[in-house]
């Protein structure tokens, strides 16, 4: 018996030719969870199975201590919300929510009408009551899907990529309204998602998912800056994956060849091993002053000659690449760039600090891996904020 | 939500020219039918008795193969929406089948089967003393031989188009899967079920050649149409045959109505 609200204990599922491998997962009383992963990574059929919709074929699935893992979706007292929120189209904002009210509880009609007119006041909707579906904005689908979700009284919400078909703006708005409402409920949530941004915004922890796997569980920083293999680095947005290898020690500090250069980076046991570098690209610094002065490590920051080769505005951030005798992304203002007069052939000094460099020890399979995942990848190497923000200036 | 008209090109004009051709050819009989009678023969066809009978008997038994084809037909359907098995392509295909068989050979067939010594015919009239040779019940053998796959397939398109997230959501705010049935899949997919069963009972209506050979008597309109051009030639059987196709078509048209007056929900659910 575990403390958290939620639980899911090494369940393991298979479906045809895909499966689920040792889900572990935990939340506590309103902790907001995002599920991250590509397209097949078993996201949703994660989720579907929280909900009672597949049974584990072994493990187990604990709601509040109790054991639901063999009870069927409408005893689980779980709040489900899909793509385009999932409102019966055949009734209306307020009879949608009415089944939300009476579908578990026998509830008498006066008292169910008096609890779907305060639902809909609680959500700012009771002027839509007699409105169908299609006639809503998708801000007042989401709401309608809440307060009938809340209807239920749910231990626990689920959500599968409700954003996925809005824009940028849209997907932004109903972001922050989600995280409110998630915070006042304190229900625990578990939000499935293919996009960074959602974790980065919504996330108090984000679990990396793929093929079946959940790779890494963590607070948005620590699973962002410091993925535990090259997948979760490069899903997570992470510009900078260089190939290095380990010189050796010096002070508590790990030199590190990349091409004809060494860096100096904190990292864990990794003697007599190749590496990757892992450094967001929000994360290295650029300046175009005294050159000369002092290249290699300078107090607690590399700094290495380079020469720029691209500048790419994504809007209010500009997509910079440095040749230092391999390829450096860096992100920066276009204020920071028209400051710094930076265009192609600009010769320039990057900074990154010590702290800022991951190392991850490399091994054969994460080579593979990320060669494959790489092929169609490409969308992930602009994060959505800022390709979002570029959307919005155009 | 409404299409603005797309500006006419070549290629729509041109099948238009050819389209029409295809609609003449449906209309020309059918208005040929209408203009050829006097009202004074229609009149006259239509006040013999055993005419009437038999339009009567027809729609009865369409109404009754209908009822037998929803309640048979549209659990199939769901099942064929629903689920994924193995031999479910030839579970299709049998459902297919009767509409490929030419409705002589059904009627052979379904004699065999439901005749006084089939399979089916046999035992049926032994213990619940139910026959089908000759009977009404025999004419609604024929008749859901034939056009239950109508029901069938109208519904498992209306079940497909219900988006089983619906479903599923509806079962996570406390519904069993019977009231999920009830509540949700049915009433969504109920334009598509609807317009199924009235083709059901338009086909049901129009079979001849089953019915005729497991059950010539009773006689159906049909069968009575070929009687009458049979012993008293054009005229008569002319004027019974557009009678006919008065009462059917107005059902059918009535039907169609009360099928499409529900909002079409499926398809804004998506």
């Amino acid at each position: 018996m575990t403390g958290a609200v939620f639980a899911i204990e090494g369940a393991c599922l298979t479906l045809g030719r895909f499966s689920l491998r040792a889900i572990d997962l935990e939340l506590d009383a309103g902790e907001i969870m995002v599920l991250l992963g590509p397209n097949g990574a078993g996201k949703s059929v994660c989720l579907e199975m929280i909900a009672g919709f597949h049974r584990p074929t072994s493990g187990r699935i604990l709601i509040h201590g109790r054991e639901v893992t063999s009870l069927p979706p409408e005893r689980r007292r779980v709040g489900l919300v899909f793509q385009n929120f999932g409102l019966f189209p055949h009734f209306t904002v307020a009879g949608n929510v009415s089944l939300g009210l009476h579908a578990r509880r026998r509830v008498g009609r006066a008292q169910a009408t008096r609890g779907v007119g305060e639902l809909l006041a609680q959500f700012g909707i009771a002027h839509l009551s007699d409105r169908y579906p299609q006639d809503l904005s998708p801000g007042e689908k989401q709401r309608v899907a809440l307060a009938r979700g809340l209807a239920a009284q749910p231990d626990l919400f689920l959500f599968d990529e409700p954003f996925s078909a809005l824009d940028a703006r849209t997907r932004d708005a109903l972001r922050d309204e989600l995280k409110t409402f998630l915070r006042q409920s304190g229900a625990p949530a578990i939000f499935v998602s293919h996009d960074q941004t959602d974790a980065a915004l919504l996330a108090d922890r984000v679990a990396v998912m793929n093929r079946g796997e959940i790779l890494q569980i963590g607070a948005v920083p620590e699973v962002f800056r410091k993925p535990v293999n090259a997948f979760v680095a490069e899903f997570t947005g992470m510009e900078n994956i260089l190939a290095g290898r380990v010189l050796g020690q010096s002070g508590d500090l790990w030199r590190v060849q990349v091409a004809d250069t060494v860096l100096y980076a904190q990292g864990d046991d990794l003697a007599g091993n190749d590496a990757s570098l892992c450094i967001r690209a929000e994360e290295v610094g650029l300046s175009v002053t005294d050159r000369e002065g002092s290249l290699g490590l300078h107090g607690a920051t590399n700094r290495l000659a380079g020469t720029v080769t691209d500048t790419t505005s994504l809007g209010v951030i500009s997509r910079v690449t440095v040749d230092c005798g391999f390829a450096l992304v860096a992100y920066l203002t276009d204020r920071n760039v028209r400051e710094l007069g930076l265009s192609s052939g600009r010769e320039v000094v990057a900074e990154i600090e010590v702290g800022s460099i991951h190392l991850l020890r490399r091994d054969a399979k994460d080579c593979v891996a990320l060669s494959q995942e790489r092929q169609g990848a490409g969308a992930v190497l602009i994060p959505q904020p800022w390709r979002s923000a570029a959307k919005g200036r155009a | 939500m409404r299409k603005a008209p797309a500006r006419p090109n070549g290629v729509v004009l041109a099948f238009w020219l050819v389209g029409s051709l295809l609609l003449a050819f449906i209309l020309a009989p059918l208005i040929g039918l209408a203009t050829v009678q006097s009202p004074a023969s229609l009149a006259r066809v239509a006040a013999m008795p055993d005419v009437r009978v038999a339009i009567g008997l027809s729609l009865l038994a369409a109404f009754l193969t209908t009822a037998w084809a929803a309640l048979l037909g549209v659990p199939l359907a769901y099942v064929l929406a629903r689920t994924e098995f193995r031999g479910k392509e030839i579970v299709a295909a049998i459902v297919d089948l009767p509409l490929a068989v030419p409705h002589t050979v059904a009627g052979i067939a379904l004699l065999i089967v439901f005749g006084r010594q089939g399979w089916i015919g046999g035992p049926a009239g032994e213990v619940l003393g139910l026959r089908f040779w000759g009977t009404l019940a025999g004419v609604v053998v024929g008749m859901l031989f034939v056009s239950a796959p109508y029901a069938v397939n109208a519904a498992r398109i209306g079940f497909e188009a219900v988006d089983p997230r619906l479903e599923k959501v509806a079962r996570t705010l406390g519904m069993g899967p019977w009231r999920v049935l009830a509540e949700i899949t049915l009433p969504l997919a109920w334009r598509s079920i609807m317009t199924g069963l009235t083709l059901t009972y338009a086909r049901a209506i129009s079979e001849f050649a089953a019915v005729a050979i497991l059950a010539y008597y009773p006689m159906t309109a049909p069968v009575k149409i070929y009687e009458l051009f049979l012993q008293s030639g054009l005229d008569e059987a002319s004027g019974m045959a557009l009678l006919l196709l008065v009462v059917s078509l107005a059902l059918f048209i009535l039907f169609r109505h009360i099928a499409r007056r529900g909002a079409d929900f499926a398809s804004v659910g998506r």
